[in-house]
């Protein structure tokens, strides 16, 4: 540590430009880990938050809402199962809000119609104003951020192209599907947006688009058995089911991996270079008597203040970042992604300094009588 | 026990494609404590080799190595570190320090290889410092200081574990005669108070006068010489 630290304090230009490589570095990977954490909850939150264990589609769907078609009978069949606590199904469709405001410019806004029994397990706690409730049909809970578009509680929105209207009884946080915002509307006005067109509901008897079970024992095979022309799958499989979710998501870990290599090359190179042109130093400190030991921890000491330092700055300007990102920037930082992002970072310097600590085992002490014969 | 440095018929031998090359043949010498010992020799007669076994940096191919009678010929490379450590001071070509750190700090961070500075060490260090006169330059850096103070930084340095032999390899090399007199009495008399064995590697035959004795190196081979006749003492 004392040597390490003595050694930066006397070289400062080069320790910063290299700290600020890594500062750029570590700043890059929050940024990137933070808009994934947007982006994947903007695709999937509806998902991600529901208090779900498995997902039961139609066979062959591939666990795509959008493909799967089954009977609204199959609740009942599958809470007789064993290992299922309960069963509720849900449907979901695209709409088009449109105000009821005489608004000239005719503003419209993407929605996606998430249809659920009223009082189970799949509807969401309502941040402001009232839930949903089956004696209310066209009451719906909407996702906050329509409120930014200039609704409130109460409002009424026309669907494009049906002439059904709906009311928003209450706002819910976190709600989005597919990048547009939750509406969550009771099953049975989902199926009559969604089914208007006769045939639509291939002869099934009140169709939806899945079934969610809770239950933390249940077993996919069984299900699958018992009730063939299912597929049952865990939430998080039916999230990776999501249209684009594994494109959008793998783009970005992909970033996140190069860079974590990048900063490996960065280090270990920079470090090496430095040691090389230390070796004559290294030597006289082994000839009077250094150990190894004594000066790979100078240079392991050296490598983690830097990195610690760097990264410490690149969270702050983070933070400054995330503040001054426009609201609609699917940005989201967690604290938890932020830390073991962090240690993968200090890790993988710690572990391209072995490269250093090498050469540096491997200097002879002969070095220092300036000729070795 | 015997103290100091003792070398008995130490031989090393070097493999060069398929000739064998001595550099060191049958090598014995002694040196007491209190004792300053001049070797001189021309280049490649293998002075520098020399050195570095009595230092613990080389290991001999055959010969006995005893510091402070203990023979150090076949110890292991990390025991040998240690040997440097405690026993062995070193005075290198010029301007062997360790840039980023002060005078004060080049004597210290011998103690931190050994573990803890205490504040006696601090006090050491500056005793030794004020000792070869530079009590000023505490607090300077390499860069600030001329190539004279550099070298007295490094007799410090060597001094500063208290070790049993001090070894000097061409401590004048890049030293102006005057400079070159001062360093080398600086360190006759370091080795005289404070009682160590004491070898100096040098091709400058100005300076054997402090010494108490010379030893001519040549073809691999150690034999005592008499001082010159009429060498001038200060």
């Amino acid at each position: 540590m004392f040597l390490a630290l003595k050694e930066m304090r006397h070289s400062k230009t080069r320790f910063v430009m290299i700290g600020i490589i890594l500062v750029l570095v570590s700043w890059l990977v929050f940024i990137l880990s933070g808009l994934g954490n947007g982006l994947a909850a903007l695709a999937a939150s509806t998902f991600k938050n529901m208090d779900a264990d498995y997902v039961v589609f139609e066979k062959g769907s591939n666990a795509s809402m959008g493909k799967s078609l089954l009977s609204g009978d199959l609740t009942a069949e599958l809470l007789a199962l064993p290992d299922v606590e309960a069963a509720s199904p849900m449907g979901i469709i695209f709409g088009s809000a449109v105000r009821e405001s005489g608004d000239p410019e005719e503003f419209k806004l993407d929605i996606a119609l998430v249809g659920i029994e009223p009082g189970s397990f799949l509807e969401p706690a309502a941040a402001e104003g009232t839930g949903l409730d089956a004696g209310r049909p066209t009451h719906v809970l909407a996702n906050e951020s329509m409120k930014d578009e200039g609704f409130k509680p109460g409002d009424t929105f026309a669907l494009d192209g049906t002439t059904e209207k709906l009311t928003i009884a209450g706002f819910v946080r976190d709600q989005t599907y597919n990048h547009i915002a939750s509406v969550f509307i009771p099953i049975e006005t989902w199926r009559k947006l969604a089914f208007a067109a006769p045939g639509s509901d291939k002869g099934l008897k009140d169709p939806v688009n899945a079934i969610m079970l809770q239950g933390k024992n249940i077993d996919p095979n069984a299900i699958a058995e018992r009730l063939p022309g299912t597929e049952t799958v865990t939430r998080a499989q039916a999230v990776q089911g999501i249209s684009g979710y594994k494109e959008e998501t793998g783009t970005i870990f992909m970033m996140l991996g190069f860079l974590f290599v990048i900063s490996a090359f960065i280090v270990g190179v920079f470090f090496y270079v430095l040691t090389m042109q230390k070796s004559n130093q290294f030597g006289i400190m082994k000839a009077i008597g250094a150990k190894n030991g004594f000066l790979g921890k100078a240079v392991i000491s050296q490598v983690f203040i830097l990195s610690l330092a760097s990264i410490a700055v690149g969270i702050l300007l983070t933070c400054g970042t995330a503040a001054v990102l426009p609201k609609g920037m699917p940005f989201r930082l967690e604290t938890s992604w932020v830390i073991v992002y962090s240690l993968v970072l200090l890790a993988i310097a710690l572990l391209s300094s072995l490269v250093s600590v090498r050469t540096v085992v491997k200097i002879d002490p002969l070095k220092a009588l300036g000729r070795v014969e | 026990m015997t103290q100091g440095l003792e070398m008995r018929s130490v031989s090393k031998f070097y493999d060069a494609g398929s000739e064998r090359i001595t550099a060191l043949d049958r090598v014995s010498i002694r040196v007491e404590p209190g004792e300053f010992v001049a070797v001189v020799g021309p280049s490649g007669s293998g002075k520098t080799t020399f050195l570095s076994i009595a230092g613990a940096l080389l290991k001999p191919s055959e010969g006995e190595v005893l510091l402070n009678g203990k023979n150090i010929a076949s110890l292991p490379d990390k025991q040998l570190s240690d040997i440097r450590l405690r026993e062995v001071g070193f005075i290198m070509q010029a301007s062997n320090l360790v840039p980023y750190l002060n005078v004060l700090e080049q004597l210290l961070v011998v103690k931190r290889m050994t573990g803890k500075v205490t504040p006696a060490d601090k006090a050491f260090a500056a005793e030794l410092l004020a000792d070869l006169g530079l009590a000023e330059r505490m607090k300077h850096y390499p860069e600030e200081l001329s190539g004279g103070e550099k070298q007295r930084v490094a007799i410090a340095r060597a001094l500063m574990n208290d070790p049993g032999i001090i070894l000097a390899d061409e401590p004048t090399a890049s030293l102006d005669t005057r400079r070159a007199h001062e360093v080398v009495s600086l360190i006759a008399r370091a080795v005289k108070s404070r009682r160590k064995a004491a070898v100096m590697v040098t091709h400058d035959e100005r300076l054997l006068s402090y010494c108490d004795r010379i030893c001519r190196m040549e073809d691999g081979k150690l034999s005592p010489m008499e001082p010159a006749a009429g060498s001038v003492l200060s």
